[in-house]
């Protein structure tokens, strides 16, 4: 297999970055990683170096690119499909799927008013009423997952899934922005915070200048 | 399979739901469609009931309720007969996926000034810079696909697929609104409204008795 490569943004704020780079890390593909800085100047040619599509993340596998965390994610599972990295039940993987498509496509108050960032020292934060109802719809879609497909594991799914690699960017702006949780969803929260990967991720993010 | 449902919004004006629908139909799928009419006093309480996000599209198989559309189509592609909606070659279905994840989280400015409207007359309308950039940025997404087309076929990637599902709502606003084209992107176009299921859900959609002045996204 040709060497993969991720083009990846600040750590500290890039949430799209995140969530490929830690499917990555969590299925154990080994891949190299390129980290573009952005909002600068020459962010854009910078990019354009590496992702064609001028976008990041990019995935590039030999000569194959490829562009957005949803898609680099259902390549993943193509490439490691014994990594589990959605659910084996079809019922369980259709929900998986629908809640990661929902996490892609919604929530703009939430990533506009608590937006990710891995610097903020834990406090409480505020936010008007619709970035309100993101986090309420988040909880809705925690809580659900966890009682009928966590049983097996301290997951949305049980074992780890992409739809904890989507919501992962999520759990740190509920923890940074101090977002109330029941102890259920605290303990999905410290789950995913206390990820090997995620504690490397984090640690990079906070030494970033 | 048994006791599929659909629930979608209005045929007219629900350009997700349309991608859906064009999914379920190439896969060859049996399934009973619930339409749930948008922007109606009673619309909210209806979409929850069929939701559980409270929007369509959805698709129900007995306790499992999947919904927005890429995850139906994902789900969709797992079925019998619904392979053929990625393309067969692992590079042309990587980029199949990343080309309907873009559309799927961007193009926010088109969706907002050029909804989707089947009924509307086709006429040009005004519209602001970052929609220009979107749609130069759409049709730069179908030149470089038709360009790479594997088969002779005529859509994205020669023969339909979940891509151009995904892009089919796009070809009828840039009908409805008169935009103008690259011969490439026209033909493109026509093709879409040339694929049968496409003409069915238009002659649905016209058929509608409601209309939305000013539908949205």
């Amino acid at each position: 297999m040709a060497e993969l490569t991720l083009v990846i943004g600040n750590k500290s704020f890039s949430s799209w970055s995140l969530r490929p780079w830690l499917a990555l890390k969590q299925i154990g593909l080994p891949f190299r990683e390129v980290l573009v800085l952005l909002r600068r100047p020459q962010t854009k040619a910078e990019i354009l170096r590496y992702s064609p599509s001028g976008k990041v993340p990019y995935l590039t596998d030999g000569s194959l690119g490829v562009w957005d965390s949803l898609a680099i994610l259902e390549y993943l599972n193509e490439l490691k499909p014994e990594a589990g990295l959605w659910p084996s039940d079809r019922g369980a993987r259709a929900v998986a799927r629908a809640v990661s498509a929902e996490m892609h496509s919604g929530f703009p108050a939430l990533r506009q008013h608590l937006s990710m960032d891995l610097k903020r020292k834990p406090a409480r934060g505020e936010w008007p009423s619709e970035a309100t109802a993101d986090i309420e719809r988040v909880r809705a879609i925690w809580t659900e997952c966890r009682q009928r497909f966590g049983s097996a594991g301290p997951f949305l799914f049980g074992g780890f899934t992409a739809a904890d690699a989507m919501y992962a960017p999520v759990v740190t702006r509920f923890h940074r922005y101090g977002v109330s949780l029941d102890r259920e969803l605290e303990a999905y929260r410290d789950a995913v915070l206390a990820l090997p990967a995620m504690r490397e991720w984090t640690d990079a993010a906070q030494k970033e200048s | 399979m048994a006791g599929l449902c659909l629930a979608i919004g209005n045929k007219a004006y629900s350009s997700w739901s349309l991608r859906a629908w064009l999914a379920a139909k190439h896969a060859e799928l049996t399934f009973e469609e619930v339409v749930i009419p948008l922007d109606r006093p009673e619309s909210a309480a209806e979409l929850r009931q069929h939701s559980p996000s409270g929007r369509v599209p959805c698709l129900s198989h007995g306790p499992i309720r999947v919904w927005d559309t890429l995850a139906i189509i994902e789900t969709v592609a797992e079925t019998p007969k619904g392979a053929k909606l990625w393309p067969t070659d692992r590079a042309q279905r990587a980029r199949a996926r990343a080309i309907s994840a873009e559309m799927h989280s961007g193009f926010a400015a088109l969706r907002r000034h050029l909804p989707m409207d089947l009924k509307r007359k086709p006429a040009p309308l005004a519209y602001p810079a970052e929609v220009a950039a979107e749609i130069a940025r759409i049709e730069a997404i179908w030149a470089e696909c038709r360009a790479a087309r594997p088969d002779g076929g005529p859509f994205l990637f020669g023969a339909f697929s979940a891509a151009d599902a995904m892009f089919a709502p796009v070809a009828t606003r840039f009908r409805s609104y008169a935009v103008p084209l690259s011969r490439t992107s026209a033909e493109y176009c026509d093709a879409i409204y040339a694929h049968p299921p496409m003409g069915e859900w238009i002659a649905a959609a016209i058929a509608e008795p409601w209309t939305i002045e000013h539908p949205k996204p």
